[in-house]
């Protein structure tokens, strides 16, 4: 089945709305590191005139583009840009035989379950370098790139089986959608989120939940990317139905499923959820600001630097987690001057990529540098990876640091 | 709901004056833009009245032009008001990289048509461009770097020219965000200020096209006019430009580093009006609408490239609170006989008619929304591109725009 039969296809007139002003090629962070990516301005609306459903694509850079969106953000007439790339990967790839690769990482959430369970032979074996060096061989996943460690017990597990939350964490509801990294590579996040959520008077519920799908979205699967807004959308709705607001602390879920399930996949039910779920520095953020359940936070006297990640900026919805970290007393907090980290999510495990995503992410490193934080927050878990890769310093979700400054702590 | 204190519409330089301006003040403020703004475009220099002859005393220039023309947005802010803010606006580029006039009042530099055009503020890295003459400058062009065609400039202007291939093999064909960011490292800088030096016949100054780096620029400048011995300057070229993302960059560092909230990307599309003024507005990012509410609004949405002002086949109209907009009074005459001339098109003269507080109002004079101000070049009353007067306006009246917002 070809993906137009599926999707909607952007009207054609789309690309139309292009004035080519080139302010999109003054943030996308490729373009500005190869002159193989000729850049949002011409991938997007310029080739897209140049495109028809009949014939063959003959753009290879389109696998180029990490997805970030940041051109979306500044384009003065409202061009999708990075959906008509999107597009055109999806039809490039439709074209070709997807990869072992793509298939194998996108499903890191079924993998991560069962890698978790063996993470004591799993995570040494991903050090080895013979083991990274045969990734690298057979499946062009980088060798010098980190692979995320597993945890035991994953997220879910240890929720699952915590003892049940004292009668103070209180008798309003909220759903917390985790995501596959929290649930397997990061599972503190989680925790931190959890202590968060209770500290200000929430009982918290774990739905069931699947891999948002934005993995699939990536490298171009649209037909795979709605069959897990499918299956999430028939897991959340009915928590949602029944008066209880989600929260996310992934921001790339949660574009996914507040932008891209309704607008781009046309999946029914995706307004529905969209208009309950928050991201939860905005959510705690309100509430903080609502006043009648704010906290007040410990003192902690620590530099860091905070990072807005791409999918935040898309989200569009301001920087609650730095607002959040500003009410802590004693806590030094500076924006970490940087248009993105470069990783890309899985783009900066294949090979091909690894260079660019380096290369992008030096601007990242000298800001980091110059400023010299001692913890570095980000919302984002790509962005945490590739800043640990890029610095070697502690990287955290900023609700991990909230956490230890709750009053109760 | 959060109530604001303010919320500015558009980022440009109107509304991101706007936005500082009131967050100075104290105001809890969140700015909106539909886009990045027209800075990443235009912004280069700070043209206030071209107009005005170079080195004229711009003080009595413009109460000269204020006197002559009594609807133009300087007549509300009078040059005190744009000295004011002029002011402000240098204040937030303290050395190495500021903006100053070059002399007492306007000063010609190089445009990367080859052209020469007036202005008044100057950033470091263009200053050198205001004294240059054909004879002791060198322009340097870039081999495959299309936004810049050096020898169209070295023509134009008559002075000798160069192309240079980049220091760095196969890198030609990259774009200016890719040039600008080579810039920012020193090695790269020097290798091409090396390149540049042998090139030179005894030359005083180099006009380079204005990627000079996008982090430290002033530094680019040092270490290039170091390794020639000659005063360097950037010449402005197509979009996206270089000068003007710096200022924007600027302008976001400062306003979200004092909590003002900035969004960006998604447009404003309905306002909520009560009477005589503006309850609320809605945010679109679809599948959401979002409202934000404050105390006071500022319209910077600029003309038609934002959609501040929508042209269909017969009128013009503003599209958030409907306001009403001077326009001409048939299709028929929004232009000219021909395209290219002197003086701009009747078109260009369109839009929003204010009070002396920049409060919109309708043709009888009368204030339509008291809590929402207009600022930016979608004021009425103007020609900036004829007039030269792009980035004072939307200076000035934004500056003024959130002082009468906030009662001072």
């Amino acid at each position: 089945m070809r993906h137009a039969d599926q999707t909607p296809t952007p009207p054609r007139h789309l690309p139309d709305l292009c004035v080519r002003c080139a302010t999109c090629m003054a943030v996308c962070p490729v373009s500005r590191v190869t002159p193989f990516f000729p850049g949002p301005k011409q991938a997007g609306p310029g080739a897209q005139r140049f495109r028809l459903a009949s014939q063959d694509s003959v753009d290879d850079w389109i696998e180029l583009c990490t997805a970030c969106r940041l051109c979306d953000t500044v384009c003065p007439a409202g061009v999708p840009i990075s959906e008509l790339n999107l597009m055109a990967k999806a039809k490039y790839r439709d074209e070709r035989r997807g990869t072992l690769r793509d298939w194998l990482l996108v499903r890191s959430d079924r993998f991560g379950e069962f890698f978790s369970r063996f993470s004591v032979i799993v995570n040494p074996l991903m050090k080895k370098r013979a083991v990274r060096w045969l990734l690298d061989k057979l499946l062009d996943i980088d060798r010098r790139r980190d692979l995320p460690a597993f945890e035991s017990p994953t997220f879910r597990r240890w929720f699952q089986s915590r003892p049940v939350a004292p009668e103070a964490a209180g008798n309003r509801e909220i759903a917390y959608f985790y995501g596959c990294f929290t649930n397997t590579n990061e599972v503190d996040v989680g925790k931190a989120a959890v202590a968060c959520l209770e500290a200000y008077g929430y009982r918290v519920s774990v739905p069931p939940q699947r891999c948002c799908g934005i993995p699939r979205l990536g490298v171009g699967d649209l037909r795979g990317a709605r069959e897990m807004g499918q299956r999430n959308l028939s897991l959340l709705l009915p928590t949602v139905r029944e008066g209880t607001d989600i929260v996310f602390s992934s921001t790339s879920c949660g574009l996914m499923f507040r932008h891209e399930y309704g607008p781009l996949l046309d999946l029914p039910g995706a307004e529905e959820l969209a208009t309950h779920l928050f991201d939860i520095c905005g959510f705690l953020l309100r509430l903080q600001e609502e006043g009648r359940a704010g906290v007040r936070f410990g003192r902690l006297a620590v530099k860091v630097g905070y990072f807005a990640p791409c999918h935040l900026r898309s989200l569009n919805s301001g920087l609650p987690a730095l607002e959040l970290l500003r009410l802590v007393p004693g806590l030094d907090v500076r924006m970490i001057e940087a248009e993105c980290c470069g990783l890309g999510g899985l783009y900066g495990f294949k090979k091909e990529k690894y260079a660019i995503t380096e290369e992008i992410g030096k601007d990242l490193a000298k800001e980091v540098a110059r400023m010299k934080p001692e913890i570095i927050l980000t919302d984002c878990e790509g962005c945490r990876m590739q800043i640990r890769h890029l610095t070697g310093l502690k990287v955290l979700h900023p609700l991990q640091l909230l956490r230890d400054v709750l009053p109760s702590a | 709901m959060k109530r604001w204190d303010l919320i500015v519409i558009g980022t440009g330089l109107a509304g991101l004056t706007a936005a500082r301006t009131a967050v100075e003040m104290g105001a809890k403020v969140l700015v909106i833009g539909r886009g990045m703004g027209s800075l990443a475009l235009f912004g280069n220099t700070i043209d206030v009245l071209g107009r005005i002859p170079p080195g004229a005393d711009m003080r009595a220039g413009v109460a000269d032009w204020i006197a002559a023309h009594p609807d133009h947005p300087y007549a509300r802010t009078g040059w005190p008001g744009i000295s004011e803010a002029l002011g402000a606006f240098r204040g937030l580029f303290p050395p190495p990289y500021t903006f100053d006039p070059v002399g007492d009042g306007n000063s010609l530099v190089p445009t990367g048509a080859g052209t020469m055009r007036p202005t008044y503020l100057l950033p470091v890295t263009m200053t050198a461009g205001a004294g240059m003459s054909a004879a002791d400058t060198l322009i340097i062009g870039l081999r495959g770097f299309k936004d810049f065609q050096g020898d169209t400039v070295s023509l134009h202007l008559q002075c000798r020219g160069v192309n240079l291939s980049l220091p760095r093999y196969g890198l030609e064909g990259l774009t200016a965000l890719a040039l600008a960011r080579l810039m920012d490292e020193e090695s790269f800088r020097e290798s091409l200020g090396e390149a540049i030096r042998s090139q030179m016949a005894g030359e005083k100054r180099i006009g380079l096209p204005a990627v000079l780096g996008l982090k430290a620029p002033a530094d680019v400048l040092g270490t290039l006019e170091r390794i020639t011995r000659a005063r360097v300057f950037e010449i402005p070229m197509l979009p996206p430009s270089i000068p003007g993302t710096r200022i924007f960059h600027r302008f976001r560092e400062f306003l979200i580093d004092k909590g003002a909230t900035f969004l960006l990307g998604n447009p404003v599309i309905g306002a909520e009006v009560k009477g005589d003024l503006c309850e609320g507005i809605a945010l679109q990012n679809p599948p959401l609408l979002t409202p934000h509410h404050a105390k006071h609004y500022i319209l910077a949405t600029g003309r038609f490239l934002g959609e501040g002002l929508r042209a269909d086949t017969e009128r013009i109209s503003e599209p958030l609170f409907h306001l009403p907009v001077l326009q001409p009074e048939s299709r028929g005459k929004w232009f000219r006989e021909r395209f290219f001339q002197q003086e701009s098109h009747p078109i260009h003269r369109a839009g929003i008619v204010t009070d002396p507080e920049l409060r919109p109002v309708d043709p009888g004079g009368r204030v339509i929304l008291k809590n929402v101000r207009v600022a930016g070049s979608i004021l009425a009353h103007h020609a900036m591109i004829e007039e030269h007067s792009h980035e004072g306006i939307d200076i000035a009246t934004g500056y003024l725009a959130a002082r009468r917002a906030l009662g001072s």
